[in-house]
């Protein structure tokens, strides 16, 4: 019996089906998440079109994989089910035993034993994999297809790996046991046992090409808007197969997107949570995004990452996440006492299947990102990138143990007179104010929408910055921090007057097309028909006369010149928001600026 | 060749370099082909240029002043 219910499903449930024509029969693992057919049917889409077809590399090849990954993680479910399965696509009982006790052994063509150490290695210590190990990949024949295919295979065994140690199934045989000795990889010296956390620098991906894919004839896209507001890079590097990816949208959907059990903000937490653990800084960001776009303060985003004991979370949503690290970094240490425990905080057996899935999911993408050097959509939170090092000696002791980590201070500019201001000194504060004045008052008038009430907050501001600055913990830059107390001063005001436009997420359509008009060409050097201070005017009234929240967005970017990361920060806005608002501002300036812009307007006769 | 709407899709992206190299081919053979989009570009790539280099909302030093003077005059009041 595997550590959660299981329920008895219709003969006729497809996944099932499928599971019978391929194997004979439908493998423990998957019954042990008949709870939640929706995630049998996501399990059983990655395998159909990761697994069960030849491709550019073939069935037996990707069986070996996932045996030699099984075998790799001590995993006795996986090990006797996939070499049940190589044994039935006619492997020799010779070559199973020596799959499972050194590939090396077993037989293999100089192609296929690079493959497996190239797998192993993604699967045993994703940060070391480089362009170099792509490389060696390439000079055996392999295509960039055969690549993809070996990546995601290996994500594959992963996937299957986290749900076994969390689903405990009985295997299916009782047949071969992994040996108690790990193989040692080519090259593997005792620095390779700890994650090598700047490896990634050493060659940049991304490993395949990636072919354009036009959201309109590829459909499964929607999917992806649907769950993170925009397409990133993670799902671009995937179009070279419209296959795998469609099979791995469609299980992203019925893991995800359903909000029936865990919320949307509780998965997120838990990918955010485990891709720390698993110190992948590209799933990191992209999370922390996510969930600042679903409402959650950056700072709170930012302490998950670092240590989530530490953030405020409930105590119930920090056990879950306790649950979730430890299945997906620790393995081994995992037992039915840990389901058994969260159930103590009052989860239902289907929002803990559901947990380990999300779980799995997460180690399946956290594969494929660094198998395939997928390139960052934007910069994780420098919180977590400076406290790498010191996280991944912490990963290598089970957490709690060793007390918590605390967000060190991020890097600042400003922090020694901040400290001093802290500590009381008028001339650190003012040195502070006249540095960032500029950023205060830009920021007070792309929310009031008038200079002249801008001017009048900046005394408001100042003052409870001053009255504040005690409580500024350094989570953030102290601009950021003072950002946040010019948007509170003008908010404020605004308040107290009338019209009040909200700069929150979801208080315009952004969603709504906003379509060009202005079609006529402009001229050659166009500035150069009018003095600098009426272009400069024209431009204030057009960054004035845009709607607060475009206004807000293309003040910081354009005039402030902040990177797009700083602005969303700033504004506590997810990137994909802000790019967003930042194009259609930038479009709504064009229309603007077009009548005195476009050709024979001055003309060149003046 | 891609479409219009499709070339406006990544449009924003194009706009801050941040397409892939396939991606940035695609759109750039629609724009050599593409009257209207080749327009649309060229007009955001100078309004671009055109605001970030207005020096807009400069607060001169004239108006700050004053502002952290009274601010810190009154601070230095409140502490003695």
């Amino acid at each position: 019996m595997s550590f959660l219910s299981e329920v008895q499903l219709d003969d006729g449930f497809a996944p099932f089906v499928a599971f019978r024509e391929s194997f004979g029969f439908v493998p423990r693992l998957l019954q042990a998440q008949t709870l939640l057919p929706r995630v049998v049917e996501a399990q059983a889409k990655l395998e159909g079109a990761v697994r069960l077809q030849e491709g550019a590399i073939s069935r037996m090849q990707k069986e070996r994989i996932l045996l030699s990954i099984a075998v790799d993680r001590r995993d006795a479910y996986c090990t006797a089910l996939d070499s049940k399965v190589l044994s039935s696509l006619g492997a020799s009982e010779g070559q199973i035993d020596s799959l499972l006790n050194d590939p090396r052994n077993a037989d293999l063509s100089a192609t296929d034993l690079t493959c497996l150490q190239f797998c192993l290695k993604l699967a045993r210590h994703a940060h070391s994999v480089s362009s170099e190990d792509v490389e060696a990949l390439r000079a055996c024949g392999f295509g960039d297809e055969a690549i993809f295919e070996a990546v995601i295979a290996t994500a594959l065994a992963i996937y299957r790996c986290t749900l076994s140690v969390g689903l405990g199934p009985e295997p299916d045989f009782a047949w071969r046991t992994p040996p108690a000795k790990r193989i040692s990889l080519p090259h593997e010296g005792a620095s390779d046992s700890l994650p090598h956390v700047h490896a990634a620098a050493k060659g940049k991906g991304p490993y395949v090409p990636a072919p354009y894919l036009s959201p309109k004839t590829f459909a499964s896209f929607d999917v992806v808007k649907k769950s993170h507001g925009f397409i990133p890079n993670f799902f671009r590097a995937q179009s070279l197969r419209p296959d795998l990816l469609d099979a791995e949208l469609q299980a992203v959907d019925r893991i995800l997107v359903p909000e029936d059990l865990l919320t949307r903000v509780q998965k997120e937490c838990i990918l955010l949570a485990v891709s720390a653990a698993n110190l992948n800084s590209y799933c990191v960001a992209m999370h922390c995004n996510l969930l600042r776009g679903l409402g959650m303060p950056s700072e709170e985003g930012d302490q998950i990452a670092v240590d989530y004991h530490e953030s405020n979370l409930s105590e119930a949503d920090r056990a879950l996440l306790d649950f979730a690290v430890k299945l997906g970094t620790r393995g081994p240490e995992f037992s039915r006492e840990d389901v058994a425990t969260l159930r103590t905080y009052g989860f239902s057996e289907e929002q803990i299947l559901e947990c380990e899935v999300v779980t799995a999911l997460n180690n399946f993408a956290n594969t494929l990102q660094m198998g395939l050097g997928i390139e960052p959509d934007f910069e994780p939170p420098p919180a977590f990138e400076q406290n790498k090092v010191h996280l991944s000696d912490s990963a290598q002791t089970p957490i709690g143990g060793e007390g918590v980590v605390h967000l060190i201070e991020v890097a600042d500019p400003d922090a020694e007179w901040v400290a001093q201001a802290q500590g009381g000194s008028l001339e650190a504060f003012e040195e502070l104010v006249r540095r960032h004045s500029q950023l205060i008052y830009r920021t007070l008038a792309a929310i009031l929408g008038n200079p002249a009430d801008a001017q009048d907050a900046m005394q408001d501001t100042l003052l409870s910055a001053f009255k504040h600055i005690g409580g500024f913990q350094g989570r953030s830059k102290f601009s950021t921090w003072l950002v946040s107390i010019a948007r509170n001063a003008a908010l404020q005001r605004l308040r107290r007057g009338k019209n009040v436009e909200s700069l929150d997420e979801a208080a315009y359509n952004d969603e709504e097309e906003f379509r060009p008009r202005q079609v006529r060409a402009w001229q050659d050097d166009p500035e150069q028909f009018y003095s600098k201070s009426e272009v400069r005017q024209l431009v204030e009234r057009g960054i004035l006369a845009l709607p607060a929240n475009y206004r807000a967005v293309v003040m910081l970017r354009d005039i402030q010149q902040l990177s797009t990361e700083e602005v969303a920060q700033q504004l506590g806005l997810s990137v994909p928001t802000v790019k967003t608002r930042l194009l259609r501002g930038r479009l709504m300036l064009r229309e603007w600026l077009s009548p005195h812009f476009t050709a024979n307007v001055r003309g060149v006769a003046q | 060749m891609i479409t219009c709407e499709e070339f406006f899709a990544e449009f924003g992206d194009y706009l801050e370099d941040q397409v892939s190299p396939e991606v940035r081919k695609e759109l750039e053979l629609h724009l050599s082909q593409c009257r209207a989009c080749h327009v649309l570009y060229d007009s955001s790539l100078k309004t671009i240029k055109i605001v970030t280099e207005s020096s807009s909302f400069d607060l001169p030093d004239s108006v700050s002043n004053p502002i952290i003077d009274r601010v810190m005059a009154k601070l230095r009041t409140d502490r003695s």
